[in-house]
């Protein structure tokens, strides 16, 4: 099964199906989205600025990531839980998008980063955890992620004015109805 | 308020907004970057107040750290929506979700600014319930007003025949 009919079947499974016809599914998951999205950006880089020396190293980084690292992990598992609903909903026309190839471009170069980061910058993270500078490739890694990380949400964005379609109200659908 | 709205949508810097196709994704892209600043500083604030993090130093101390971001966030904030606001004023003047938006915005900034200034002038390290709560509120709020701010695109589908443009 090639990448293309996973994409299609995705589409038109029970799940894809309630996201296009339900009238208040869209919005409400993509305000979630949002929400989950605002979370993983603003404590990652609250620990990518730690990383930097922002505001200082008096505070150990260690500290700092465990106390925020949490949420957001949290925060992208919602992330991406109602990210895959608003896929199913066009499966297709996410597919073939190229923002959101991008996008998922910049999450992996995001995973990445961090991987690279933890298994191996952080192994000497003793010396430099509190009140000197993160090493050259630390600080790289928080520059990185910053920069990864805004980028993606601009794509993020930028997905809604390419995709080629208004998701509108189906037609003949009762507005009333409750959700 | 339509009237003025169609003056607006009609003067020359909305319909430069309008009609450059780059300028309305741009702007939305740093507002939603900025959520990100604004939501998470007032996230560390309440988490301060309900002694999650951050335990081992004052209030004032994570206050005065996370404030200057809120305020500075909320700031560009204001010109992003701003100028979206600009560039689509009738649809902005039509929604329910854009009025319920400012209003809840108006109680948060002020409820936060009070709030914050109060706790960091007491100088507790453990708080009372009642300042818990009104940490849970305010980020409550805050929830509230991001939800509105991407309502105001599903107007009709959010409220039914609540929105002034069903």
């Amino acid at each position: 099964m090639d990448l293309a009919s996973i994409v299609d079947s995705i589409q038109a499974s029970g799940v894809g199906e309630w996201m296009r016809s339900s009238v208040k599914a869209m919005p409400i998951v993509e305000a979630i989205h949002v929400m989950a999205a605002a979370t993983v950006f603003g404590t990652v880089l609250v620990v990518d600025l730690r990383l930097l020396g922002f505001p200082s190293t008096q505070r150990p980084f260690t500290r700092v990531s465990d106390e925020l690292l949490k949420w957001t992990w949290a925060a992208f598992v919602v992330a991406l839980i109602t990210g895959g609903l608003m896929f199913a909903a066009n499966a297709h026309t996410y597919y073939v998008n190229t923002a959101f190839r991008l996008k998922m471009l910049a999450l992996l170069g995001a995973g990445l980063n961090m991987a690279v980061f933890h298994t191996v910058t952080c192994r000497t993270v003793r010396a430099w955890d509190q009140g000197v500078p993160a090493p050259l490739a630390g600080r790289l890694a928080g520059a990185a992620s910053i920069l990864i990380w805004v980028t993606l949400i601009f794509l993020a964005r930028w997905i809604g004015f390419t995709k080629g379609y208004d998701f509108d109200v189906p037609q003949d659908v009762n507005l009333d109805f409750t959700f | 308020m339509r009237e003025l709205a169609e003056w607006l949508q009609g003067t020359s810097f909305s319909v430069t907004i309008q009609s450059v196709s780059w300028v309305v994704p741009l702007l939305q892209s740093i507002h939603i970057v900025t959520i990100g600043v604004v939501f998470v500083s007032s996230f560390m604030i309440a988490l301060r107040v309900l002694g999650r993090i951050r335990t081992d130093e004052p209030f004032a101390a994570v206050w005065g750290q996370f404030s200057p971001w809120l305020w500075g966030g909320l700031g560009v904030m204001a010109v992003t929506g701003g100028l979206l606001v600009v560039g689509e004023p009738v649809r902005e003047a039509t929604s329910l979700s854009f009025w319920m938006k400012m209003i809840l915005l108006v109680v948060a900034v002020a409820g936060t600014a009070l709030f914050g200034r109060s706790l960091a002038a007491a100088a507790r390290v453990e708080f009372p319930s009642g300042a818990k709560g009104a940490a849970v509120a305010l980020l409550v709020l805050w929830i509230a007003i991001i939800f509105l701010g991407r309502a105001i695109a599903y107007d009709v589908e959010v409220w039914g025949p609540l929105s002034p443009s069903a």
